[in-house]
């Protein structure tokens, strides 16, 4: 019906501009003011809490969550999702342990490379096969798993001499962990992709207003395609930490990062329907997460219990930034 | 055709409704009685579709009163509108599509088909069998929506309201039907054109159309609107469609709201656009044209004459079967926006918060959309540049904003379209393809885009135009392109102060 | 009259194509107006390949037993998921729904661990179990607007970590047998439980053919808002979906857990995929709005026999999970309708 009339669209746009209003005050501060008084709360609850020993503890987990996160908030900022991290990083885990043993430190740039091929076949199954990405990457995801206990159906252990060569992840340097430090790096390095490259803005145009990107020549096979790519690098990347963390390979290691990837996302800010939030808001709601898990293991709420949280955690968060004006139907 | 006088069974009196900047209808009066055809005409933005909105409780008006049988009523929604026998087929159907036509014909009103909480399936199907005898459809009952055709659809549609109807005892009840001529072909049209008027007897059908041919055919009562208001009615017996045409535009033309003092006589050497051939299968026929630096050419026509769809296939949007389209001597790759947009073409497309913006990305953010590339220093994208580049077009368009950092969503229509435009400008187009650019906008800002599309033109943008009104195109352009059923039937000259006047023109478009 | 007979002519000649592929008179219509074809073909290859791969063994009686029984769960909780994508959502709290179903299952019915015993009343408590999940999922997508797919992933691990966290991840030992021998019975050489998972598709069918509620099942599948226009209370027939879904999964997990005489909460996984992928292969599209409970129970039919025969053929098992992975997407590209979802996201 929406021929009918001038005044259609007009009328329309009323409760569009009230809804639009809300979002002035950006959903990161909500954010930053929960990882606050989750910080504070704990902190009173628990003498140890601030020790060093448990910030840095805080950090290492906050860390891979990081930089899982960054990868599914770019295919999250498209407007899709990908659901293959968990089958991905159980893979690469794998994968990263056996090649080690054999190629040493090329086992990294092997499982990069390897990650980003993954991504760019998720990609073109949305682009060019036209399956939607939650789909997709359910599918993809479950072909990772099996690849994953095809390589290795039990967790592989480095042998001792490859230490030298894990210490790259697990090395400090300047009394702070290298895991930190890559992290940070990484950090920035998405960051300037999004912020301050043409392809990586592309992400946000494309992910707020698909029909307005194509119309205006953006490339939005290309988009989406490089968002997947990023998307699976991030958790190559955190499955080559927590491989190295662990000195060994897990298959069952991917799967709870498919729900804490997308919850370190959708905490921070970054809105399920595409095209607003950003690493900042990633990097907030990793924090938020490390200091919840931590917190509540400091607590002795039951770890599994804790799933149940997060789950809850996400649906919130969902329900509290998805912007419901770009949709009209919620399926 | 009887023309007797009746009981009027429906009368709307002095119903106004507005938009925000907006009057859609302005006391206007209407009266519906049993067993007519009325014809309802008027342009785009005439007020028929709010009309027709109020009519089915849609939309609620502002001010007025609806007197249906002699009693005072609210129509609460749709379902309400039908519960008294009021419904309307609309110009793109409401018919499920993978149901079938019975499933469709009773959907949410089968219970009187119910046995033990099961479904009849013998009493539906001799129900629909005689339905759709009334509406002269053989199609089997069974078959799915999305399997048959237009004509068949809308045959459907008639048949569930009929039934409807029928359902809660009202007799008489009022079709609407919303243009629906222009997805038929020559005979499916005179075949609805009979059923119309053998449920006739039975019925008042108003009937909206822009072909005022069979308007004056078929109907026994014209009503005209204009600008929200009743023009007049006349028996349709003895009509001219000259002067139906002739009170349809209205006499109100004001030169100077267009500036065409301001209109520039275009470099006959340099043609920015150049069309040649274009065709697409089942939209438009070969058609081959030229716009020129700083000119302003409208395309006009109605709706099914194939004017979008030629713009579409201009921009890439949608691939033609045959033909090339040429943009500053470059040939375009057809069904490619990004080589259209590399090549300096720009589009401002009719739904801008659709089509035409990110509204949940900022101001800065929208206008800098097609010059990223530019704004780098080295790599990387300079915050400094984007920031400028933003301000500066900010200003050049007038967009009425906090700061480049709001979101554009929380700007006024006018300003969003404003935005869109200086997105384009900022960009350097040669050629802009305008889709209604002033649809929705109120009177200030429209005189903004006006203002903005000369300065354009000045600077030696061509630009294709089509506009909500035959007024509107004939102030802006320096020359208009009339299309009818998929081919270019004219082209007239509009120097300044010397525009062909709307009656002149509207021969040609319906 | 004439256009009348042209459009007549226009729509037979539209169907005429269909028509073609299936020369075989009534069998063929009831097959076209029943859009199963291409899953009986698709079935009938799986069984052709795997006859001749294995010898003749794929075909045997003990295995075909094997099939039907393995064939039941996965049918039964395909069915529950197929009516959510009818819809043009999906539920992906298979696992978790499931986990806990199963876990309650282990903890209340006659035991080794405690000294519950509830007996018969756990159908309805699993049942009702089940539904309650369904039913917040269903609150959640129709009232809190979240997207089905985010929102049931969220409940699955909301519910899963529920399971785990009241069965402290223990393995619990059932030792009421009546269940099991109900689940592990047959009729005639037929496993019972296949013919209640075939009772179940047949009531769920006849319900979708000849009720208002599958009328308005599909009506909302097929367009949404042209659904609510027509007057289809949109909210109350989705949260109905996702609650029956929920009765499913429950029954599912009442079955898993008495066939298996033990309850735990892993139990649960691994049962979404092949779901998922049944429904696909069912020939359920993911843009909602075709299918039926004839569809997944197809579906979920021939996901099995490719999983047997795969076993058969000694395939790693570790690889079938990837051959699961590739005939979903393969089958979503194949049923999916594009026309309706614009720019995939």
């Amino acid at each position: 019906m929406d021929s009918l009339g001038p005044g259609n669209s007009s009328s329309a746009s009323e409760p569009g501009r009230a809804r639009a209003r809300r979002l002035r005050t950006p959903a990161i501060l909500y954010a930053i003011a929960l990882l606050v008084v989750l910080a504070f709360l704990f902190a009173l609850g628990n003498r140890n809490f601030l020790s060093a020993y448990n910030l840095n503890t805080i950090a290492s987990y906050a860390a891979i969550l990081l930089v899982v996160g960054l990868g599914q908030m770019c295919t999250i900022l498209v407007g899709g999702i990908d659901l293959s991290v968990g089958g991905l990083m159980s893979f690469i885990s794998v994968l990263f342990v056996v090649t080690v043993k054999v190629i040493g430190f090329w086992a990294f740039p092997l499982c990069l490379v390897t990650g980003a091929l993954v991504g760019y076949i998720n990609g073109n199954i949305l682009t060019r096969i036209k399956i939607p990405s939650f789909i997709a990457t359910l599918g993809t995801g479950g072909i990772l798993m099996s690849l994953a206990l095809l390589v290795s159906p039990l967790p592989v252990v480095a042998p001792a001499a490859l230490y030298g060569v894990l210490d790259i992840v697990n090395g400090s340097f300047l009394r702070v962990g290298n895991l930190l430090v890559l992290t940070l790096l990484i950090f920035v390095v998405y960051y300037i992709l999004l912020r301050f490259t043409v392809s990586g803005k592309s992400i946000f145009y494309v992910g707020s207003n698909i029909t307005m990107s194509w119309m205006s020549g953006i490339d939005i096979t290309r988009t989406r395609n490089l968002a997947h790519i990023l998307s699976s690098v991030g958790a190559s990347l955190a499955a080559i930490f927590l491989s190295c963390g662990q000195y060994g390979g897990d298959p069952s290691l991917g799967k709870v990062y498919i729900l804490n990837s997308i919850a370190a996302v959708v905490v921070g800010g970054t809105a399920l329907t595409g095209g607003t939030g950003g690493p900042v808001n990633t990097l907030i709601g990793a924090l938020v997460l490390a200091v919840m898990e931590n917190g509540m293991n400091v607590v002795g709420v039951n770890a599994y219990f804790q799933q149940s949280i997060l789950g809850a955690v996400i649906i919130v968060s969902v329900f509290l930034t998805f912007d419901r004006t770009k949709v009209s139907m919620i399926k | 055709m009887t023309t007797e006088k009746k009981e009027p069974m429906f009368e709307l009196r002095g119903i106004t409704k507005s938009y925000p900047g907006v009057v859609a209808l302005d006391a206007v009066d209407f009266v519906v009685s049993p067993n007519e055809i009325i014809g309802l005409v008027g342009e785009n933005g005439a007020g028929k579709s709010t009309l027709m909105k109020i009519l089915i409780g849609l939309v609620q008006p502002d001010a007025g009163t609806l007197t249906l049988r002699g009693r005072s009523v609210t129509l609460k929604d749709p379902a309400d509108a039908m519960r008294y026998g009021i419904g309307m087929v609309f110009q793109d159907g409401s018919l499920v599509p993978n149901l079938s036509i019975m499933e469709n014909l009773f959907l949410c009103h089968e219970i009187g088909f119910r046995k033990f909480g099961f479904l009849s399936r013998r009493a539906m199907r001799e129900t629909a069998r005689g339905m759709l005898e009334r509406v002269m459809v053989s199609e089997d009952q069974d078959t799915r929506i999305a399997e048959v055709t237009p004509a068949v659809r809308q045959m459907v549609e008639i048949a569930r309201l009929l039934w409807l109807s029928r359902l809660y005892g009202q007799a008489n009840p009022i079709l609407i039907l919303d243009e629906p001529t222009t997805v038929l072909t020559e005979g499916e049209r005179d075949t609805l054109f009979a059923i119309l008027q053998s449920i006739k007897k039975e019925a008042s059908i108003i009937l909206i159309s822009h072909r005022l041919q069979e308007v004056v055919e078929n109907s026994d009562r014209i009503v005209i609107l204009k600008d929200g208001r009743n023009v007049t009615e006349m028996p349709a017996s003895g009509a001219q469609i000259t002067d139906i045409e002739q009170q349809m535009v209205g006499h109100a033309f004001t030169a100077d709201r267009y500036l065409e003092d301001e209109q520039i006589v275009p470099d006959d050497e340099e043609k920015v656009l150049e069309v040649q051939g274009l065709a697409k299968r089942g939209a438009f026929e070969p058609i081959s044209f030229f716009v020129r630096k700083g000119e302003i050419v409208s395309l006009v026509g109605l709706v099914g004459s194939g004017k979008e769809e030629v713009c579409r296939c201009v921009n890439g949007l949608a691939k033609a079967d045959a033909g090339t389209v040429i943009l500053g001597g470059k040939k375009l790759t057809p069904g490619s926006p990004s080589d259209a947009v590399a090549s300096g073409q720009g589009h401002i497309p009719i739904d801008r918060r659709s089509e035409g913006l990110a509204l949940g990305m900022t101001v800065a953010e929208n206008v800098n959309l097609l010059v990223l590339a530019r704004l780098r220093s080295g790599l990387l994208v300079s915050p400094a540049r984007e920031r400028n580049n933003a301000t500066q077009w900010i200003e050049e368009c007038r967009i009425k904003t906090p700061s480049a950092g709001t979101l554009c969503a929380n700007l006024s229509g006018g300003n969003q379209q404003k935005t869109v435009i200086a997105k384009w400008l900022s960009s350097q187009v040669k050629l802009l393809v305008l889709d209604h650019p002033t649809r929705g906008v109120d009177v200030g800002a429209k005189d903004d885009i006006y203002r903005l599309v000369r300065k354009l033109a000045r600077q030696g943008i061509g630009m294709l135009v089509m506009c909500d009104t035959l007024e509107e195109d004939l102030g802006l352009g320096n020359r208009m392109l009339v299309m009818k059923d998929g081919r270019l039937v004219g082209e007239l000259d509009c120097p300044p102060k010397r525009k062909p006047s709307p009656k002149d023109v509207i021969g040609l478009i319906v | 009259m004439t256009g009348l007979r042209e459009k007549v002519e226009g729509g037979k000649r539209a169907g005429g194509r269909i028509r073609i592929m299936l020369p075989l008179g009534t069998a063929g219509a009831w097959l076209r107006r029943a859009g199963v074809s291409g899953q009986i073909l698709s079935l009938i290859i799986v069984i052709a390949i795997f006859a001749i791969g294995t010898r003749g063994r794929f075909l045997s009686p003990a295995n075909l037993q094997v099939i039907l029984s393995l064939a039941a769960i996965p049918t039964i909780i395909a069915v529950g998921v197929h009516q959510v994508v009818v819809l043009g959502g999906i539920d992906l709290s298979v696992e978790g729904v499931v986990a806990l179903c199963v876990v309650f299952v282990g903890l209340l019915l006659r035991n080794k661990f405690n000294a519950n015993d509830v007996g018969l009343w756990i159908l309805p408590i699993t049942l009702g179990l089940g539904g309650v999940a369904g039913f917040v999922s269903g609150i959640c997508n129709t009232k809190l607007r979240i997207p089905s797919f985010i929102g049931t992933l969220g409940m699955s691990w909301i519910l899963w970590g529920l399971a785990v966290f009241v069965s402290r991840g223990q393995t619990v030992a059932l030792l009421d047998t009546r269940f099991q021998e109900l689940v592990t019975g047959t009729v005639f050489g037929i496993p019972l439980i296949a013919l209640i998972a075939l009772a179940l598709v047949v009531f769920l069918q006849i319900i979708q053919d000849r009720t208002r509620f599958g009328r308005y099942l599909y009506a909302i599948g097929g367009d949404e808002v042209l659904a609510r226009q027509a007057g289809v209370n949109v909210t109350r027939i989705k949260i109905v979906v996702f609650t029956l879904a929920g009765f499913f999964y429950g029954l599912a997990a009442l079955f898993l857990s008495t066939r298996l005489g033990s309850s735990q909460a892993i139990t649960g996984n691994n049962l979404l995929f092949p779901a998922v992928t049944a429904v696909a292969v069912g020939g359920v599209a993911l843009t909602g709005g075709i299918g039926g409970a004839k569809n997944a129970a197809l579906g979920a039919l021939i996901v099995t026999a490719l999983n047997d025969g795969l076993i058969l053929l000694n395939v790693n098992p570790y690889a079938q999970e990837a051959v699961n992975g590739v005939v979903l997407v393969a089958a979503v590209a194949l049923t999916i309708d594009r026309r309706k979802l614009g720019f995939i996201k």
